[in-house]
């Protein structure tokens, strides 16, 4: 039981203990009642925008993915055959591979980068508003702008590799995005540029709410800023950090704006990923219902880790 | 599912890229006055051909709305498949137009055929191409040829002769790579399907347009030895760095960089299409050079065009104003109008008969090669370009899997075995372009 510890009328100050009279029970559930649907009212355009733009083409997209569907006109139910295809699809099985060399590159490089930069600017009482705009200036540039910039800076013949080339450097005087062998890490090089500064001020933002006790502490046993970045930083943002994890690895499944701008999935398919597959076998093999398999088997691939990650918080993660 | 709204949604998901709404086709006005809607890419040529267009299409009552659009042709497919779209359809090419004419969004057009007659100004080659189960259902235009560029400055310079068999090819690219010159303009940095346009010339020029004829129609095949050879030279040429000076520079050069680079005499020779004329002297008068060029060479010499259309036009279904949208498709393909887009706006005509006079104005290179074409199909001197009359999964393999053929992860044998496979599977399923008999 519950004791209010303001003065006055039971019924003003949220006792939910003191008895109240049936009729103004009607009245309160009433005006909850009411309430609710007055929250339902001003929710309900924005679900049916979410029905209209999400939902149903994410469920007739499953559907299609059951089709032999051209992109256009009607469509023959084909049962499980696209997805039997998707086992047998060499180009399919190669694109997916590549998703997941994506995957683990922005698992491992932004964040080291990003935790490296964020907790030695946590260190820095000047200046620190100056380099979290530098660090994330190129995350809200268009990702067109980017890629094309980053292209043209690596020309083998006009860009950085000639320099680097000249002064005597081995392995600059081919093209980085023109090589079966390089092309891939490239471009996520070049979308690792423009993306580690941005979660690089996320983990800032969370560090500076960590109090300040805990590092006093620890310096007073003796740690250093390695020590104390393993032992008091990590543990406290981990939220974030397994947070970001969920989310950068849902987005490694969905890249493709770079990868177009960049190589089209070239050369022979090196850099080809889901994204840029699922366009070219929509647009321009019109095979649209196969298409959706492979859509299908994006998103699959995106609910496994949402689901481990769910899983870890309910055993205990924090997220 | 026939829900067609559904259907473009679920297209949407499926490309996971954000297209822009489905607009309806246009209604009629309460006046009487037809607004007849098209959609064109958005690219620098387009708002010359839509002034053209608007500027000469004078019929009583009826109003033209020519929108350019970014990614235009998947707007458009999007649209199209929601019941919307506009009114006439402008696709990249027939395997497009093919698809939307088995969905059954394009409007049979042998009335306006007999109405019009377009039998008497369009080649029948062209009629019959935008043919499906019998019925004409689009018109093809900007006509493309596979020719062979050379930079003139510097094959005068080298005393070089433009070849016209395989064989002088082969030689004249090994001389200009002896002399210091990159023997062919080239990158596909920008658009894969530049990979085919070499194999769209070597495979007619090489193993023959009948033997391209008759692979297409199921009785020859794609692993025959004409087609082998064909591969293996530009397999050989990509191998010894003859294009764009590598392979790793042939991937990451653009058409601004290379076209450049043959103003310049950086490289000698390009294998392109026909569309260049548009903007060729752009790159060579900077630089001072000539250019010109020649058919592209076949075994024996034989002058070959090996012809398709860079855009096809139908009427959408799903039109209020059909009869006005063929009103507006009939004066495009006007001869007079075909040519005034090719004097004026650099467009290479569609497949209609043309006056020497009409074309008054234009760069006599260019004239000739309409001439020569003209000249050559209606004597049945034409190939067929991949992109034009191949199914549309067997064209993205030629241009996609060559890929790895050049970079040496499959043979030759697995290359076209591939070839032969999709070629089958689509011709037996009715996906191949309509072809026109030899």
């Amino acid at each position: 039981m519950t004791t209010s510890i303001i003065h006055g009328p039971p019924d003003l100050v949220g006792d939910e203990s003191a008895p109240v009279p049936p009729r103004r029970q009607r009245g309160r559930f009433r005006g909850r009642a009411r309430a609710g649907i007055t929250a339902w009212l001003f929710l309900l355009p924005v679900l049916a925008v979410h029905l209209f733009t999400v939902a149903v083409p994410a469920v007739t997209g499953v559907y299609y993915s059951f089709t032999d569907w051209s992109g256009i006109g009607d469509a023959e139910w084909v049962g499980l055959e696209n997805y039997q295809r998707l086992l047998q699809d060499g180009d399919y099985l190669l694109a997916l591979g590549n998703n997941v060399k994506w995957l683990l590159f922005f698992w491992t490089v932004p964040f080291f980068l990003a935790i490296l930069a964020s907790f030695l600017l946590s260190q820095v009482r000047r200046g620190q508003t100056f380099y979290r705009l530098v660090y994330f200036v190129p995350y809200v540039l268009p990702s067109v702008v980017v890629a094309s910039l980053w292209k043209f800076m690596l020309n083998p013949d006009k860009g950085v590799p000639s320099f680097l080339s000249a002064l005597g450097i081995q392995g600059f005087d081919k093209a980085l995005l023109g090589q079966e062998s390089t092309a891939l890490w490239t471009i996520a090089f070049i979308d690792n540029w423009h993306y580690w500064g941005f979660l690089a001020t996320l983990l800032l933002v969370a560090m500076q709410s960590v109090p300040t006790e805990l590092y006093e502490a620890a310096r007073l046993d003796g740690a250093n800023l390695w020590h104390q970045l393993m032992n008091v930083t990590i543990p406290a943002i981990r939220p974030t950090l397994i947070f970001m994890f969920m989310m950068t690895g849902i987005w490694s499944f969905l890249v493709f704006d770079y990868v177009w701008v960049l190589t089209q999935g070239g050369p022979a398919g090196s850099s080809e990923v889901l994204g840029t597959l699922v366009y070219k076998t929509a647009f321009t093999q019109f095979d649209a219902g196969y298409a959706a398999a492979q859509g299908v088997s994006m998103a699959i691939f995106a609910s496994f880790l949402l689901a481990f990650f769910l899983l870890m918080r309910r055993r205990g993660w924090e997220i | 599912m026939k829900n067609k709204t559904a259907q473009a949604l679920a297209l949407t998901v499926v490309a996971a890229v954000a297209l822009g709404g489905c607009a309806a086709t246009s209604e009629p006005g309460a006046s009487g006055e037809q607004t007849v809607s098209i959609w064109l890419d958005d690219n620098t040529e387009n708002p010359c051909f839509a002034e053209t267009i608007k500027d000469t299409f004078a019929a009583e009552g009826v109003t033209l709305d020519i929108e350019l659009k970014t990614d235009w042709d998947s707007l458009t497919k999007t649209a199209v498949a929601g019941g919307g779209g506009p009114d006439v359809i402008m696709t990249p090419g027939i395997t497009y137009t093919l698809e939307y004419a088995k969905a059954g969004v394009l409007e049979p057009l042998d009335a306006y055929a007999t109405e019009y007659g377009w039998d008497s100004t369009i080649a029948s080659w062209a009629l019959s191409a935008g043919k499906y189960e019998d019925t004409l259902y689009s018109l093809q235009s900007e006509l493309e040829t596979m020719i062979l560029w050379y930079n003139k400055s510097v094959f005068d310079r080298l005393g070089l002769t433009p070849p016209t068999t395989t064989a002088e090819f082969d030689a004249v690219a090994d001389a200009l790579d002896k002399a210091g010159v990159t023997p062919f303009a080239s990158g596909n940095a920008e658009w894969k399907g530049v990979n085919e346009w070499f194999i769209s010339g070597l495979f007619n020029g090489h193993a023959g347009a009948d033997a391209v004829y008759s692979a297409l129609a199921g009785d020859g095949s794609f692993t025959d030895p004409g087609f082998v050879e064909a591969t293996d030279l530009i397999t050989k040429w990509q191998q010894q760095g003859y294009l764009a000076g590598g392979l790793d520079r042939y991937y990451t050069t653009t058409f601004d960089e290379f076209l450049s680079g043959f103003g310049a005499g950086d490289y000698g020779m390009n294998m392109e299409g026909s569309w260049r004329f548009s903007n060729i002297d752009t790159f060579f008068s900077a630089a001072g050079n000539e250019w010109d060029w020649v058919p592209f060479p076949t075994k024996d010499g034989r002058e070959l065009y090996s012809i398709g259309t860079g855009s096809s036009w139908g009427i959408n279904a799903s039109s209020k104003n059909k009869d006005a949208a063929a009103e507006v498709l009939n004066h495009i393909f006007t001869p007079e109008i075909q040519a005034q887009l090719a004097v004026d706006c650099g467009f290479a005509p569609g497949p209609v008969t043309l006056d020497a006079s009409m074309l008054e104005g234009l760069d006599p290179r260019q004239a000739r090669l309409y001439e020569s074409v003209a000249t050559a199909a209606a004597k049945g001197d034409y190939g067929y370009l991949t992109w034009a009359f191949f199914g549309p999964e067997t064209d993205q393999y030629i241009y996609e899997e060559i890929e790895k053929l050049w970079g040496g992860s499959i043979t030759t044998a697995q290359y076209l075995e591939g070839l032969q496979e999709l070629n089958d599977k689509e011709r037996l399923a009715g996906d191949n372009p309509p072809l026109p008999e030899r």
